[in-house]
């Protein structure tokens, strides 16, 4: 397996004060591997260093200790053949505000040394793709937030980088076009098979978009893996609610599939399966032939701030 | 790393600082308005003094160095700032680019304003009070505009190394550096009126001798024996370190995360 990303023993630490004598400490031997080709999430509440975390990676910030390699390239030593791969955008990302849509781009393509025809085209296809056609000669100030947020993903693609870096890459945009941002993001992934490395602290967003998650907690990955192999390693799945009609004494609960608990509270019934898409029907069949029958069945999906919640606690 | 990469890099802050100041109304003031208050309130002085030709060149002279190497300065100080103030800055360090690409670019519009700023006023100077601007002749003149870019290129990055290091708080040095540089290098008086203290300063600065060598053409004696040779001498080293002095700064700045606090 490939990575894209290969942290060991990474430590950062923000001097405050006036003289600097306060050290206060972010990132402390933290360890992480990103593959390639993932939707990759970082997450995490606020301050618990995650925009720390992706700045060292994107070259923006030196770390006080550890080895950090990105696309197999030390961000320290080879930041400068990094940068050519890399891109990066975030949530509220701003620009200069006279610059229209497509000044915006073409600066930022003329700093990777791209010129002529070849970026004008590559301007055209990033405008077209996040369709900001009729927006092209408006200046930054005058372009809405979504807008705002198309112009930095096309920016951040102008390079067409092999790992993208977007940090929070929703906040502070409304519900629609959050949503609307989320789905360029995964159709960037699938179609390009981008490595795509994101920080956000919406649960919600990365049960969305991630192939796999790392949670961040006191400068330290506290786990990390794809979500179902998560929730299996601390025993957390949907919840089925059955409440049934007969007493389902008799029932032998071990022949229920995917089953990783159970709690009962007559007439209702609580099991907690691993994939609740997967196991209703066999378990629904399994009760219909021991004879239960059931008024109702309400499935709630585990999230991950259930997860992150027994990580963290 | 290809010639035309670089050139490429240099010219992406060249056309936006182009852009910038068709654009910005603050650009265009700084290039007309406080131009034109300068060498007519000074030219004014000078008639009211009823000055000799000789003695309104000097005293112009330091207004034409001045509005000329600030507009340069600002330029290039302007090519960070922009950043600094849109909170962009990340997304131009994040790409492969270094300082140099930033400051040759930048200066080049600089120089471009400047030019056009020492032309407006050095023609309002001759025809409204008397100045005789080509009497050092024009490979004088030339020799003169070359100190006073120099001077620009040199306060410009020291700018943006205090800008790297101390954010926001340094900003105010892009005004501040060509006027205090100006007041001890001789701005309208010779340094023998500085005291001790601020003469032995202004004899570290390139711009003073840039200023005496000018000067010297109206019958203004410098106070070394080959003014501008010292003041490119000084000024050629001096480019060399505030250059390691600003990546020097990005270094410490990538280290404390200034840059990433620059763009929140």
């Amino acid at each position: 397996m490939e990575l894209a990303v290969k942290a060991q023993g990474l430590d950062k630490a923000y001097r405050t004060g006036f003289w600097g004598r306060q050290v206060k400490p972010v990132l402390q031997g933290l360890n992480l591997e990103v593959p390639q080709g993932v939707i990759f999430g970082i997450l995490g509440p606020n301050g618990v260093g995650k925009t720390t975390l992706i700045s060292i990676l994107a070259t923006l910030l030196r770390p006080d200790a550890g080895e950090v390699a990105v696309l197999g390239l030390d961000v320290r030593r080879q930041a400068a053949r990094l940068r050519e791969r890399i891109n990066l955008a975030g949530g509220a990302t701003k620009f200069i505000w006279s610059l229209t849509v497509v000044e915006n781009l073409r600066f930022y393509g003329h700093l990777y040394g791209l010129w002529g025809t070849f970026l004008a085209t590559r301007i055209e296809e990033l405008i077209e793709l996040f369709e900001l056609g009729p927006q092209r000669h408006i200046p930054f100030d005058r372009l809405s937030s979504g807008l705002k947020q198309r112009l930095a993903l096309a920016k951040a693609l102008i390079n067409a980088p092999q790992l993208l870096f977007l940090d929070e890459p929703t906040g502070g945009l409304d519900p629609v076009m959050a949503q609307h941002t989320r789905d360029e993001i995964r159709r960037l992934n699938q179609l390009t098979g981008l490595t795509i490395l994101l920080t956000t602290h919406n649960l919600r967003e990365a049960e969305y978009l991630c192939d796999e998650v790392a949670f961040l907690q006191q400068g330290r990955i506290l786990a990390r893996g794809p979500i179902p192999e998560l929730q299996a390693r601390l025993g957390l799945g949907d919840q089925l609610i059955l409440t049934f009609a007969n007493d389902p004494a008799g029932l032998d609960y071990s022949r229920l599939p995917g089953l990783l608990s159970y709690q009962e509270r007559l007439p209702v019934v609580e099991l907690v399966v691993d994939q609740a898409e997967l196991r209703l029907a066999p378990i629904l069949a399994e009760l219909q032939r021991n004879g239960n029958s059931l008024t109702k069945v309400q499935v709630r999906a585990v999230d991950l701030e259930v997860l992150y919640r027994e990580l963290t606690h | 790393m290809s010639l035309l990469t670089e050139g490429i890099k240099i010219w992406a802050f060249a056309a936006r600082g182009g852009i910038m100041n068709r654009r910005n109304f603050f650009a265009m003031f700084e290039m007309f308005f406080w131009p034109l208050v300068a060498v007519f309130s000074v030219g004014l002085l000078t008639q009211f003094l009823r000055l000799d030709e000789a003695t309104v060149s000097f005293v112009l002279t330091g207004a034409l160095a001045m509005n000329t190497m600030q507009i340069v300065q600002l330029d290039i100080s302007y090519a960070l700032l922009y950043d600094v103030w849109s909170k962009s800055l990340k997304h131009g360090f994040v790409a492969p680019i270094r300082l140099g690409h930033i400051v040759l670019g930048s200066g080049l519009i600089g120089l471009l304003r400047g030019l056009v700023v020492f032309v407006i006023m050095g023609v309002l100077s001759v025809y409204y009070f008397d100045m005789e601007l080509l009497r050092p002749g024009w490979l004088a003149l030339i020799w003169f505009l070359i100190g006073l870019f120099l001077m620009a290129a040199i306060a410009g990055t020291l700018v943006i190394s205090l800008v790297l290091i101390f954010g926001h708080r340094a900003e105010i040095t892009a005004w501040a550096i060509t006027y205090l540089l100006m007041i001890l290098c001789g701005l309208y008086y010779p340094i023998s009126l500085l005291p001790s203290g601020a003469r032995w300063l202004a004899e570290f600065i390139p711009l003073t001798f840039f200023l005496e060598y000018f000067r010297s053409f109206y019958g203004f004696p410098a106070s070394v024996a080959h003014p501008l040779e010292w003041g490119l001498l000084l000024g050629l080293g001096y480019l060399v370190v505030s250059y390691l002095l600003m990546v020097l700064s990005l270094r410490a700045s990538l280290s404390r995360g200034t840059l990433v606090k620059l763009s929140e």
